[in-house]
Protein backbone atom coordinates (compact mmCIF):
# COMPACT_ATOMS: atom_id res chain seq x y z
CA UNK A 1 0.00 0.00 0.00
CA UNK A 2 1.38 3.43 -1.01
CA UNK A 3 2.08 5.97 1.39
CA UNK A 4 0.70 9.22 0.62
CA UNK A 5 3.20 11.92 -0.73
CA UNK A 6 5.11 14.20 1.76
CA UNK A 7 3.68 17.81 1.59
CA UNK A 8 5.26 20.96 2.45
CA UNK A 9 3.87 21.05 6.25
CA UNK A 10 5.20 18.01 7.23
CA UNK A 11 8.86 19.14 5.96
CA UNK A 12 8.16 21.92 8.84
CA UNK A 13 6.38 19.99 10.98
CA UNK A 14 9.54 17.49 10.67
CA UNK A 15 12.03 20.58 11.68
CA UNK A 16 9.84 21.72 13.88
CA UNK A 17 9.84 17.92 16.10
CA UNK A 18 6.14 18.00 15.33
CA UNK A 19 5.75 15.45 12.92
CA UNK A 20 3.67 12.65 14.11
CA UNK A 21 5.42 9.52 15.17
CA UNK A 22 3.82 7.63 12.69
CA UNK A 23 5.07 9.53 9.63
CA UNK A 24 8.68 9.99 10.47
CA UNK A 25 9.68 6.59 9.21
CA UNK A 26 7.95 7.35 6.13
CA UNK A 27 9.52 11.03 5.75
CA UNK A 28 13.28 10.06 6.61
CA UNK A 29 12.82 7.48 4.03
CA UNK A 30 11.66 10.00 1.34
CA UNK A 31 14.76 12.18 2.49
CA UNK A 32 17.34 9.69 1.37
CA UNK A 33 15.58 9.44 -1.71
CA UNK A 34 15.39 13.27 -2.63
CA UNK A 35 18.29 15.14 -1.38
CA UNK A 36 16.45 18.13 -2.59
CA UNK A 37 13.77 17.23 0.69
CA UNK A 38 16.70 16.84 2.81
CA UNK A 39 18.73 19.80 1.83
CA UNK A 40 15.49 22.17 2.24
CA UNK A 41 14.91 20.14 5.73
CA UNK A 42 18.02 20.80 6.64
CA UNK A 43 17.95 24.57 6.03
CA UNK A 44 15.14 25.08 8.09
CA UNK A 45 16.55 23.08 11.12
CA UNK A 46 19.88 25.78 10.49
CA UNK A 47 17.63 28.64 10.42
CA UNK A 48 15.96 27.39 13.74
CA UNK A 49 19.19 26.80 14.92
CA UNK A 50 20.12 30.31 13.83
CA UNK A 51 17.30 32.25 15.25
CA UNK A 52 17.27 30.69 18.88
CA UNK A 53 20.98 31.63 19.35
CA UNK A 54 20.75 34.67 18.35
CA UNK A 55 17.69 35.45 20.38
CA UNK A 56 18.95 33.60 23.04
CA UNK A 57 20.79 36.63 25.08
CA UNK A 58 17.51 38.47 24.97
CA UNK A 59 16.45 35.67 28.26
CA UNK A 60 19.13 36.81 30.30
CA UNK A 61 19.07 40.13 30.49
CA UNK A 62 18.16 41.69 33.99
CA UNK A 63 14.94 42.45 34.73
CA UNK A 64 13.44 45.60 35.35
CA UNK A 65 12.43 46.56 38.46
CA UNK A 66 8.78 47.79 36.81
CA UNK A 67 8.39 44.50 35.11
CA UNK A 68 8.74 43.00 38.38
CA UNK A 69 6.39 45.26 40.13
CA UNK A 70 3.90 44.08 37.28
CA UNK A 71 4.26 40.93 38.80
CA UNK A 72 3.30 41.44 42.42
CA UNK A 73 -0.30 40.24 43.09
CA UNK A 74 -2.19 43.16 43.50
CA UNK A 75 -4.07 44.00 46.71
CA UNK A 76 -7.29 42.26 46.84
CA UNK A 77 -9.54 45.65 48.32
CA UNK A 78 -7.75 48.68 48.42
CA UNK A 79 -9.64 50.10 51.47
CA UNK A 80 -8.60 46.94 53.94
CA UNK A 81 -5.11 47.13 53.04
CA UNK A 82 -5.39 50.97 53.56
CA UNK A 83 -6.97 50.89 56.84
CA UNK A 84 -3.80 48.22 57.52
CA UNK A 85 -1.45 50.22 56.45
CA UNK A 86 -2.87 53.05 58.96
CA UNK A 87 -2.75 50.46 61.85
CA UNK A 88 0.35 49.18 61.49
CA UNK A 89 1.75 53.03 61.76
CA UNK A 90 -0.42 53.36 65.04
CA UNK A 91 0.64 50.50 66.57
CA UNK A 92 4.04 51.52 65.51
CA UNK A 93 3.45 54.57 67.26
CA UNK A 94 2.03 53.21 70.30
CA UNK A 95 5.49 50.76 70.86
CA UNK A 96 7.30 53.96 70.10
CA UNK A 97 5.65 55.19 73.15
CA UNK A 98 6.33 52.35 75.19
CA UNK A 99 3.02 50.97 74.27
CA UNK A 100 2.72 47.12 73.80
CA UNK A 101 3.67 44.52 70.69
CA UNK A 102 0.42 43.14 70.69
CA UNK A 103 -0.93 45.59 69.05
CA UNK A 104 1.34 45.28 66.42
CA UNK A 105 1.26 42.07 66.02
CA UNK A 106 -2.92 42.94 65.24
CA UNK A 107 -1.59 45.16 62.84
CA UNK A 108 0.50 42.83 61.15
CA UNK A 109 -2.48 40.13 60.92
CA UNK A 110 -5.00 42.68 59.91
CA UNK A 111 -2.20 43.58 57.16
CA UNK A 112 -3.47 40.43 55.20
CA UNK A 113 -0.01 38.53 55.14
CA UNK A 114 -1.35 36.02 55.63
CA UNK A 115 -3.99 36.11 53.09
CA UNK A 116 -1.30 36.29 50.41
CA UNK A 117 -0.28 33.67 51.55
CA UNK A 118 -3.25 31.95 50.57
CA UNK A 119 -3.63 33.43 47.70
CA UNK A 120 -0.51 32.20 46.27
CA UNK A 121 -1.27 29.04 47.50
CA UNK A 122 -4.95 29.09 45.39
CA UNK A 123 -3.20 30.73 42.02
CA UNK A 124 -0.53 27.88 42.04
CA UNK A 125 -3.55 25.26 42.90
CA UNK A 126 -5.35 26.40 39.59
CA UNK A 127 -2.49 26.48 37.73
CA UNK A 128 -1.74 22.69 38.68
CA UNK A 129 -5.10 20.81 39.47
CA UNK A 130 -6.38 22.09 36.37
CA UNK A 131 -3.53 20.37 33.96
CA UNK A 132 -5.20 16.90 32.86
CA UNK A 133 -2.04 16.05 31.35
CA UNK A 134 1.01 16.98 33.63
CA UNK A 135 -0.14 18.35 37.22
CA UNK A 136 2.95 17.17 38.97
CA UNK A 137 6.45 16.55 37.95
CA UNK A 138 6.75 13.47 40.34
CA UNK A 139 3.99 10.63 40.43
CA UNK A 140 2.72 8.59 43.34
CA UNK A 141 4.15 5.26 42.10
CA UNK A 142 7.35 7.17 42.79
CA UNK A 143 6.07 8.80 46.54
CA UNK A 144 9.48 7.58 48.35
CA UNK A 145 11.47 9.68 45.78
CA UNK A 146 9.11 12.42 45.40
CA UNK A 147 9.21 12.86 49.82
CA UNK A 148 12.72 12.54 50.00
CA UNK A 149 13.83 14.63 47.03
CA UNK A 150 10.58 17.44 48.22
CA UNK A 151 12.43 17.13 52.16
CA UNK A 152 15.62 17.74 50.82
CA UNK A 153 14.85 21.08 48.69
CA UNK A 154 12.76 22.27 51.53
CA UNK A 155 15.34 21.26 54.07
CA UNK A 156 12.63 19.87 56.00
CA UNK A 157 11.49 15.72 57.10
CA UNK A 158 8.11 15.93 54.72
CA UNK A 159 5.14 13.58 54.64
CA UNK A 160 2.69 13.14 52.15
CA UNK A 161 -0.24 12.56 54.29
CA UNK A 162 -2.44 9.27 52.85
CA UNK A 163 -6.36 10.59 52.54
CA UNK A 164 -7.93 7.49 51.25
CA UNK A 165 -10.05 7.34 54.11
CA UNK A 166 -11.60 10.65 52.95
CA UNK A 167 -12.05 9.03 49.03
CA UNK A 168 -8.97 11.07 47.77
CA UNK A 169 -5.56 9.05 46.16
CA UNK A 170 -2.34 10.81 45.52
CA UNK A 171 -1.52 12.03 42.45
CA UNK A 172 2.07 12.79 42.76
CA UNK A 173 3.76 16.32 43.65
CA UNK A 174 5.88 18.67 42.32
CA UNK A 175 8.42 21.63 43.71
CA UNK A 176 6.95 25.04 43.46
CA UNK A 177 8.67 28.74 43.21
CA UNK A 178 7.34 29.84 47.01
CA UNK A 179 7.85 33.87 48.17
CA UNK A 180 12.07 33.70 48.57
CA UNK A 181 11.22 30.20 50.02
CA UNK A 182 10.32 26.76 47.69
CA UNK A 183 6.92 25.43 48.15
CA UNK A 184 6.31 21.68 48.02
CA UNK A 185 3.03 20.80 46.44
CA UNK A 186 1.35 17.59 47.00
CA UNK A 187 -1.91 16.63 44.19
CA UNK A 188 -4.70 14.16 45.50
CA UNK A 189 -7.81 13.57 43.47
CA UNK A 190 -10.76 11.35 44.32
CA UNK A 191 -13.14 9.00 41.93
CA UNK A 192 -15.11 12.01 40.29
CA UNK A 193 -12.02 13.50 39.75
CA UNK A 194 -11.70 16.37 42.22
CA UNK A 195 -8.16 17.56 42.74
CA UNK A 196 -6.82 18.84 46.05
CA UNK A 197 -3.75 20.53 46.83
CA UNK A 198 -1.52 20.50 50.11
CA UNK A 199 1.47 23.02 49.96
CA UNK A 200 4.36 23.20 52.56
CA UNK A 201 6.59 25.21 52.76
CA UNK A 202 9.70 26.11 55.92
CA UNK A 203 8.99 28.76 58.01
CA UNK A 204 11.71 31.30 59.82
CA UNK A 205 12.90 29.77 62.81
CA UNK A 206 10.68 31.29 66.08
CA UNK A 207 7.26 31.42 63.62
CA UNK A 208 4.60 30.42 66.48
CA UNK A 209 1.80 27.78 65.52
CA UNK A 210 -1.07 29.44 64.33
CA UNK A 211 -5.05 27.49 64.15
CA UNK A 212 -6.48 26.77 61.02
CA UNK A 213 -7.29 29.92 59.34
CA UNK A 214 -9.40 29.88 55.75
CA UNK A 215 -10.01 31.99 52.86
CA UNK A 216 -11.84 31.83 49.75
CA UNK A 217 -9.01 33.24 46.86
CA UNK A 218 -11.31 33.27 43.06
CA UNK A 219 -13.51 30.41 44.13
CA UNK A 220 -11.14 28.03 45.92
CA UNK A 221 -11.30 27.25 49.15
CA UNK A 222 -8.11 27.45 51.25
CA UNK A 223 -6.86 26.14 54.76
CA UNK A 224 -3.60 27.15 56.34
CA UNK A 225 -2.00 26.92 59.11
CA UNK A 226 1.45 26.63 60.70
CA UNK A 227 2.96 23.92 62.39
CA UNK A 228 6.33 23.27 63.76
CA UNK A 229 7.91 25.50 61.51
CA UNK A 230 6.49 24.52 58.30
CA UNK A 231 3.59 26.13 57.35
CA UNK A 232 0.96 24.20 54.92
CA UNK A 233 -2.17 25.59 52.84
CA UNK A 234 -4.87 23.05 51.65
CA UNK A 235 -6.50 23.79 48.83
CA UNK A 236 -9.70 22.81 46.88
CA UNK A 237 -12.82 23.70 45.03
CA UNK A 238 -14.34 21.97 47.77
CA UNK A 239 -16.58 23.35 50.62
CA UNK A 240 -15.88 25.11 54.02
CA UNK A 241 -16.84 22.02 56.19
CA UNK A 242 -15.15 19.05 54.15
CA UNK A 243 -11.97 21.05 53.22
CA UNK A 244 -11.68 21.39 57.28
CA UNK A 245 -12.45 17.61 57.66
CA UNK A 246 -9.66 17.27 55.39
CA UNK A 247 -7.53 19.86 57.20
CA UNK A 248 -7.66 17.82 59.91
CA UNK A 249 -6.98 14.48 58.65
CA UNK A 250 -3.85 16.00 57.34
CA UNK A 251 -2.66 18.15 60.59
CA UNK A 252 -3.55 14.96 62.82
CA UNK A 253 -1.60 12.59 60.41
CA UNK A 254 1.49 14.85 59.64
CA UNK A 255 1.60 16.06 64.04
CA UNK A 256 1.72 12.50 64.77
CA UNK A 257 5.41 10.84 65.54
CA UNK A 258 5.45 8.27 63.55
CA UNK A 259 4.82 8.15 59.67
CA UNK A 260 1.51 6.22 59.48
CA UNK A 261 1.62 2.76 57.07
CA UNK B 1 -0.76 35.02 69.83
CA UNK B 2 -1.29 35.44 65.91
CA UNK B 3 1.71 35.42 63.46
CA UNK B 4 2.25 36.43 59.59
CA UNK B 5 2.17 33.11 58.15
CA UNK B 6 3.75 34.58 55.18
CA UNK B 7 7.57 33.84 54.32
CA UNK B 8 7.55 37.18 53.38
CA UNK B 9 7.53 38.31 57.04
CA UNK B 10 10.18 36.87 58.17
CA UNK B 11 12.42 39.52 57.96
CA UNK B 12 9.25 41.83 60.15
CA UNK B 13 9.91 38.87 62.89
CA UNK B 14 13.69 39.32 63.09
CA UNK B 15 13.24 43.22 63.13
CA UNK B 16 11.26 42.74 66.30
CA UNK B 17 13.75 40.85 68.00
CA UNK B 18 16.26 43.62 66.91
CA UNK B 19 14.00 45.99 68.69
CA UNK B 20 13.86 47.95 65.15
CA UNK B 21 9.73 49.19 64.32
CA UNK B 22 8.90 48.21 60.54
CA UNK B 23 6.51 51.47 59.39
CA UNK B 24 4.82 50.14 56.50
CA UNK B 25 3.31 47.01 54.83
CA UNK B 26 5.55 45.13 52.74
CA UNK B 27 4.75 45.41 48.93
CA UNK B 28 3.23 42.05 47.94
CA UNK B 29 5.96 39.61 46.33
CA UNK B 30 5.75 38.94 42.53
CA UNK B 31 4.15 36.08 41.51
CA UNK B 32 6.55 32.91 40.62
CA UNK B 33 4.89 31.51 37.55
CA UNK B 34 4.34 35.68 36.69
CA UNK B 35 7.98 36.28 37.63
CA UNK B 36 8.82 33.01 35.65
CA UNK B 37 7.18 33.85 32.27
CA UNK B 38 8.87 37.60 31.70
CA UNK B 39 11.43 36.48 29.69
CA UNK B 40 10.21 35.00 27.78
CA UNK B 41 7.53 37.20 27.04
CA UNK B 42 10.25 40.32 27.04
CA UNK B 43 11.64 38.53 23.94
CA UNK B 44 8.64 37.82 22.29
CA UNK B 45 7.36 41.83 23.07
CA UNK B 46 11.11 42.67 21.12
CA UNK B 47 10.64 41.00 18.53
CA UNK B 48 7.05 41.91 17.83
CA UNK B 49 8.04 45.30 18.24
CA UNK B 50 11.77 45.72 17.69
CA UNK B 51 12.48 48.01 20.76
CA UNK B 52 13.54 47.95 24.23
CA UNK B 53 11.31 49.95 25.68
CA UNK B 54 8.25 49.30 23.77
CA UNK B 55 8.94 45.82 24.56
CA UNK B 56 9.06 46.22 28.09
CA UNK B 57 6.01 48.54 27.82
CA UNK B 58 4.28 46.30 25.96
CA UNK B 59 4.99 42.95 28.73
CA UNK B 60 4.37 45.52 31.70
CA UNK B 61 0.63 46.10 29.91
CA UNK B 62 0.64 42.25 29.22
CA UNK B 63 1.01 41.50 33.19
CA UNK B 64 -1.70 44.18 34.17
CA UNK B 65 -3.68 42.94 31.88
CA UNK B 66 -3.51 39.43 32.77
CA UNK B 67 -4.17 39.92 36.49
CA UNK B 68 -7.57 42.38 35.52
CA UNK B 69 -8.15 38.66 33.52
CA UNK B 70 -7.09 36.01 35.55
CA UNK B 71 -10.53 34.88 35.74
CA UNK B 72 -11.02 33.90 31.90
CA UNK B 73 -7.43 31.87 32.15
CA UNK B 74 -8.81 28.44 32.21
CA UNK B 75 -7.30 26.25 34.26
CA UNK B 76 -5.21 23.59 32.82
CA UNK B 77 -4.19 25.40 29.91
CA UNK B 78 -0.47 26.80 29.61
CA UNK B 79 0.04 30.24 31.37
CA UNK B 80 2.40 31.13 29.12
CA UNK B 81 0.29 30.40 25.77
CA UNK B 82 -2.07 32.51 27.60
CA UNK B 83 -0.11 35.37 28.54
CA UNK B 84 1.55 35.53 24.81
CA UNK B 85 -2.37 35.08 23.16
CA UNK B 86 -2.49 38.37 26.22
CA UNK B 87 0.17 40.27 24.32
CA UNK B 88 -0.78 39.42 20.80
CA UNK B 89 -3.85 41.01 21.57
CA UNK B 90 -2.52 44.24 23.17
CA UNK B 91 -0.06 44.43 20.30
CA UNK B 92 -2.32 44.36 17.51
CA UNK B 93 -5.28 46.76 19.29
CA UNK B 94 -1.68 49.17 19.81
CA UNK B 95 -0.60 49.21 16.17
CA UNK B 96 -4.23 49.44 14.81
CA UNK B 97 -4.65 52.53 17.16
CA UNK B 98 -0.85 53.91 16.00
CA UNK B 99 -1.83 53.07 12.34
CA UNK B 100 -5.03 55.33 12.76
CA UNK B 101 -2.99 58.11 13.91
CA UNK B 102 -0.57 58.12 11.52
CA UNK B 103 -1.99 57.01 8.51
CA UNK B 104 0.90 57.80 6.12
CA UNK B 105 3.31 56.19 8.12
CA UNK B 106 2.79 52.62 7.27
CA UNK B 107 3.67 50.08 10.18
CA UNK B 108 2.75 46.91 8.33
CA UNK B 109 3.72 47.09 4.69
CA UNK B 110 5.86 44.24 3.74
CA UNK B 111 9.27 45.18 4.45
CA UNK B 112 8.28 48.91 4.92
CA UNK B 113 8.41 48.43 8.75
CA UNK B 114 12.25 47.46 8.56
CA UNK B 115 13.90 49.95 9.35
CA UNK B 116 12.60 50.73 12.88
CA UNK B 117 12.89 47.27 13.82
CA UNK B 118 15.77 46.31 15.97
CA UNK B 119 16.63 43.55 17.82
CA UNK B 120 20.29 42.96 19.18
CA UNK B 121 21.65 40.00 17.73
CA UNK B 122 24.37 37.88 19.67
CA UNK B 123 26.76 37.18 17.01
CA UNK B 124 29.04 33.96 17.89
CA UNK B 125 32.75 34.29 17.29
CA UNK B 126 32.85 32.80 14.06
CA UNK B 127 30.49 35.62 13.50
CA UNK B 128 27.99 33.44 10.87
CA UNK B 129 27.84 35.64 8.06
CA UNK B 130 24.29 33.54 7.32
CA UNK B 131 22.70 34.31 11.48
CA UNK B 132 22.91 38.09 10.75
CA UNK B 133 21.36 37.63 7.35
CA UNK B 134 18.82 35.71 8.66
CA UNK B 135 18.12 38.09 10.99
CA UNK B 136 18.35 40.93 8.36
CA UNK B 137 15.62 39.30 6.25
CA UNK B 138 13.42 38.84 9.20
CA UNK B 139 13.37 42.41 10.33
CA UNK B 140 12.14 42.74 6.64
CA UNK B 141 9.30 40.43 7.18
CA UNK B 142 5.72 41.36 7.34
CA UNK B 143 5.07 41.42 11.61
CA UNK B 144 2.35 38.46 10.77
CA UNK B 145 5.27 36.20 9.14
CA UNK B 146 7.93 37.20 11.87
CA UNK B 147 5.53 36.47 14.77
CA UNK B 148 4.69 32.79 13.42
CA UNK B 149 8.14 32.55 12.80
CA UNK B 150 9.37 33.07 16.17
CA UNK B 151 6.58 31.63 18.01
CA UNK B 152 7.58 28.07 15.91
CA UNK B 153 11.19 28.30 15.72
CA UNK B 154 11.83 30.01 19.16
CA UNK B 155 9.49 29.48 21.24
CA UNK B 156 8.79 26.02 19.90
CA UNK B 157 5.38 25.94 20.12
CA UNK B 158 2.85 23.60 18.61
CA UNK B 159 1.42 24.90 15.45
CA UNK B 160 -1.90 24.55 17.21
CA UNK B 161 -1.13 26.76 19.96
CA UNK B 162 0.41 29.37 17.83
CA UNK B 163 -3.65 29.49 16.07
CA UNK B 164 -4.47 29.88 19.21
CA UNK B 165 -2.25 32.96 20.61
CA UNK B 166 -2.79 34.28 16.99
CA UNK B 167 -6.52 33.62 16.43
CA UNK B 168 -5.60 32.07 13.38
CA UNK B 169 -6.49 28.68 11.90
CA UNK B 170 -3.77 26.11 11.33
CA UNK B 171 -3.73 26.84 7.97
CA UNK B 172 -2.62 30.23 7.71
CA UNK B 173 -0.18 29.26 10.33
CA UNK B 174 1.51 26.84 8.23
CA UNK B 175 1.26 29.45 5.10
CA UNK B 176 2.67 32.57 6.83
CA UNK B 177 5.29 30.01 8.18
CA UNK B 178 6.05 28.33 5.38
CA UNK B 179 6.69 32.13 3.03
CA UNK B 180 8.70 33.35 5.84
CA UNK B 181 11.17 30.49 5.60
CA UNK B 182 11.16 30.96 1.88
CA UNK B 183 12.13 34.77 2.24
CA UNK B 184 14.62 33.88 4.99
CA UNK B 185 16.10 30.73 2.91
CA UNK B 186 16.37 33.47 -0.40
CA UNK B 187 18.53 35.77 1.92
CA UNK B 188 21.16 33.39 2.62
CA UNK B 189 21.70 32.41 -0.83
CA UNK B 190 22.21 35.92 -1.84
CA UNK B 191 23.94 36.82 1.40
CA UNK B 192 25.43 40.26 1.11
CA UNK B 193 23.19 42.18 -1.59
CA UNK B 194 22.14 45.47 1.02
CA UNK B 195 24.62 47.21 3.22
CA UNK B 196 22.26 48.88 5.18
CA UNK B 197 21.34 47.21 8.12
CA UNK B 198 19.10 47.48 11.10
CA UNK B 199 21.28 45.16 13.35
CA UNK B 200 22.89 45.69 16.18
CA UNK B 201 25.67 43.58 17.09
CA UNK B 202 25.74 42.73 21.21
CA UNK B 203 29.81 41.70 21.13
Amino acid sequence: MSKPPISDDEVHAWADRQLPPDRRAAFEQAMAREPALAAKAAEIERQNAWLRDGLDELLHEPLPPRLVDAARVPPARRSWRWLATAAVSAASLLVGLGGGWYLRDAALELAGTPTTFAQEAAFTHALYAGDVNRPVEVWAPEEKRLVAWLSKRLDYPLRAPDLNSAGYALVGGRLVAGNERPTALFMYENAAKQRLTLQARKQAPGTDETAFRYSVEDGIGVYYWVDDQCAYALSGSLDRAQLLRIGRLVYAQLSSPEAPK
Amino acid sequence: MLQAVNGAFAPAAEARHAGILVMSVDAPLPHPDLLAAIPRLRRYARVLTGDATRADDLVQETLARGWEKRRLWAAGTDLRAWLFTIMHNVFVNQRAVAMRDAQNVSLDGDGEGGAAWQVPVRAPQQAHVELLEVFREMSRLPPEQREVLVLAAVEEMRYEEIAAVLSIPVGTVMSRLSRARARLRRSVSDAGSDPVTPLKIVR
